[in-house]
């Protein structure tokens, strides 16, 4: 047992030296230093400042020398809406544990709780922030990480035109977004010419635009990340080779409001999601080489929707439940290709009992047609005219594409499991 | 009655048709272009038919770009606005605006592009943010390359 003792202390005593390159200075209101900017500028590169519990007024913190910023989460640092908290150029900047408040809308400087400019191996962990117009803004930088965090903004969130995003990262690589709490931003989180970066098991809810945003982002991978309620979940623009695994698209619900918006996008995959209760699940501008493998769409307005410019998509073992319209479709069918999905509303037969519908299912219903061209017939969804011309339509076709259809469709749900996701989907 | 009938009709039919500028609804509104949320008051742009059909967008540069793919010919524009990134949230006409291009200006679609009312408040930004200063004819095909260089096209 001593020995036991012995052996962690040494370890924990090694472990203190092996971290702390320098020096340690505290900060607390009754110190001799009482302020962290007093603190910033003695400590020399490589330096720790510890940051005890305690409200701190300051805003415009700059910091130019690598620094590691520790505290818990009574260490609160409030801007007064004067400014922005901190802004860092630095190689090796650490942040941890403290509060950040009160950062407010600027018409002319995008005031954040955190500005990074020019930062390698930069690590942000464990952070309240709260009440502020952006909250973590990353520019030009190269190696790093944002974890653990929680922002939230600092209006009621009802003008979007005064609402900063939650993390935002502009021309970055390399860099890792992991569980992270995001609410009440204009974007969750926003991703404009980032490459090489990965973004895992965040939750963005509430904000007033998107939850995640990618715009002119390439070879990125987000995955098992909630969306929940935002004005779109996802919106993946002007963007390549973005893989998306695991993530669930719940109740982005309203006008204009989709599970996953994709506009111009080349080459990617879209891979054990779960899209539930969207007004419309994926909405479609220009996407080509997309594949949707083990998918669920559940309860949705539009699983989803095709708005022109689709070529190679490839659809293979999705689920369609219960949606109002499955595949919503129009024009030349431009190798778009649907394979063993299974679609509740598929009401064929298997007399060899092979697993695989006999007759193949037309997801493109005739009424999506009509709804495209007179939104307001959508109120005639449920009456029996409708159904009548559906089943009219489906025994001769005329309106509806014929091209689109799964030849396989499965006669019960495909069950997947998220241990399968594969890492290489996009070598198809 | 019928004829209470016509006047209400024919002032329905002219009042549908007068070209009006429908305000901006920020974080409601699509922009016509790029299908983004319209968010952000310092880059939107706006044009209005003769017919009075309003289109709007996120940033000058769709609007740009819009123009470029011929879904509305010049001479059936009404009004073209542009925000005033001096003053956020107001919209100037865009054929006399003064446009700066700036690596610092953070524009919604990647042009790096901002308007402004007038030279002078132009410059006073360009000393602050570098980058060019353009009119509205000139701009149209710096825009444009940049469009080919942020590889918008590439299918």
């Amino acid at each position: 047992m001593t020995l036991l003792r012995t052996l962690a202390g040494l370890g924990a005593a090694w472990l203190i030296a092996g971290t702390a390159t320098g020096k340690t200075w505290e900060v607390c209101p009754s110190c001799p230093i009482s302020s962290l900017r007093a603190a910033i500028e003695r400590a020399a590169a490589h330096d720790t400042i510890y940051l005890a519990a305690g409200r701190y007024f300051e805003h415009d913190l700059l910091i130019r020398k690598p620094l590691t910023i520790i505290g818990p989460r009574e260490a609160i640092i409030d801007g007064q809406n004067k400014g922005g908290v901190f802004q860092v150029s630095a190689d090796s900047f650490t942040l941890k544990g403290i509060a950040i408040r009160n950062v407010s809308f600027s018409e002319l400087e995008e005031n954040s709780a955190i500005t990074l400019l020019r930062c390698t191996h930069y690590h942000l962990e464990d952070l309240h922030i709260d009440s502020v117009y952006f909250g973590i803004l990353v520019e030009n930088s190269d190696s790093g990480v944002v974890r653990n965090c929680v922002i939230r903004s600092s209006t009621s969130g009802t003008d979007e035109a005064t609402m900063g995003n939650g993390i935002h990262l502009w021309k970055c690589e390399n860099a890792l977004i992991a569980d992270n709490y995001v609410t009440g931003m204009r974007d969750g989180i926003y991703f404009e010419f980032v490459q090489h970066s990965t973004i895992e098991r965040n939750v963005s809810k509430g904000n007033l635009r998107y939850g995640l945003h990618f715009m002119f982002s390439n070879h990125d991978v987000y995955r098992n990340n909630r969306f929940e309620n935002n004005g779109a979940g996802v919106a993946v623009m002007f963007s390549r080779n973005i893989e998306m695994y695991g993530n669930t698209f719940i109740h982005n619900w309203g006008n204009n409001a989709y599970g996953l918006l994709l506009k111009e996008i080349y080459d990617g995959v879209i891979q054990h999601n779960h899209f539930i209760r969207n007004t419309v699940a994926v909405q479609n501008e220009g996407s080509v080489r997309i594949r949707y493998e083990e998918n669920d769409f559940y309860f949705n307005g539009w699983a989803v929707n095709y708005m022109g410019g689709a070529y190679d998509n490839y659809f293979h073992h999705n689920n369609f439940v219960g949606n109002t319209f499955e595949v919503s479709y129009f024009g030349r069918p431009n190798n778009n290709r649907f394979e063993e999905n299974y679609w509740s509303k598929y009401n064929g037969y298997d007399l060899n009992r092979d697993g695989l519908g006999d007759v193949p299912h037309y997801p493109v219903d005739l009424f999506t047609y009509l709804a495209h061209e007179v939104n307001e017939s959508i109120i005639l969804l449920r009456s029996l005219f409708v159904t009548l011309l559906s089943f009219a339509e489906k025994v001769a076709p005329v309106l509806t594409p014929d091209d689109i259809y799964d030849p396989t469709p499965l006669m019960n749900l495909w069950h997947w499991s998220d241990s399968t996701t594969s890492t290489s989907a996009l070598a198809h | 009655m019928f004829r209470k009938g016509l006047i209400f009709l024919l002032t329905a039919v002219v009042s549908a048709c007068a070209p009006t500028v429908e305000p901006i609804d920020y974080g409601k509104d699509q922009c016509d272009f790029c299908r983004m949320t319209i968010a952000d008051n310092h880059f939107a742009a706006q044009l209005v038919t003769r017919k009075g059909k309003n289109y709007k967008f996120d940033a000058i540069e769709c609007m740009v770009w819009f123009l470029q793919d011929d879904r509305v010919g010049m001479k059936d524009i009404h009004t073209m606005l542009v925000a005033d990134y001096s003053h956020p949230g107001t919209m100037i006409a865009a054929r006399t605006a003064v446009y700066l291009i700036s690596p610092q200006i953070k524009s919604p679609m990647g042009a790096q592009l901002a308007a402004f009312p007038d030279e002078a408040t132009a410059q006073k930004f360009q000393q602050k943010l570098g980058g060019e200063i353009y009119h509205w004819e000139a701009l149209h095909p710096v825009v444009k390359a940049r469009k080919k260089t942020l590889q918008m096209h590439s299918h």
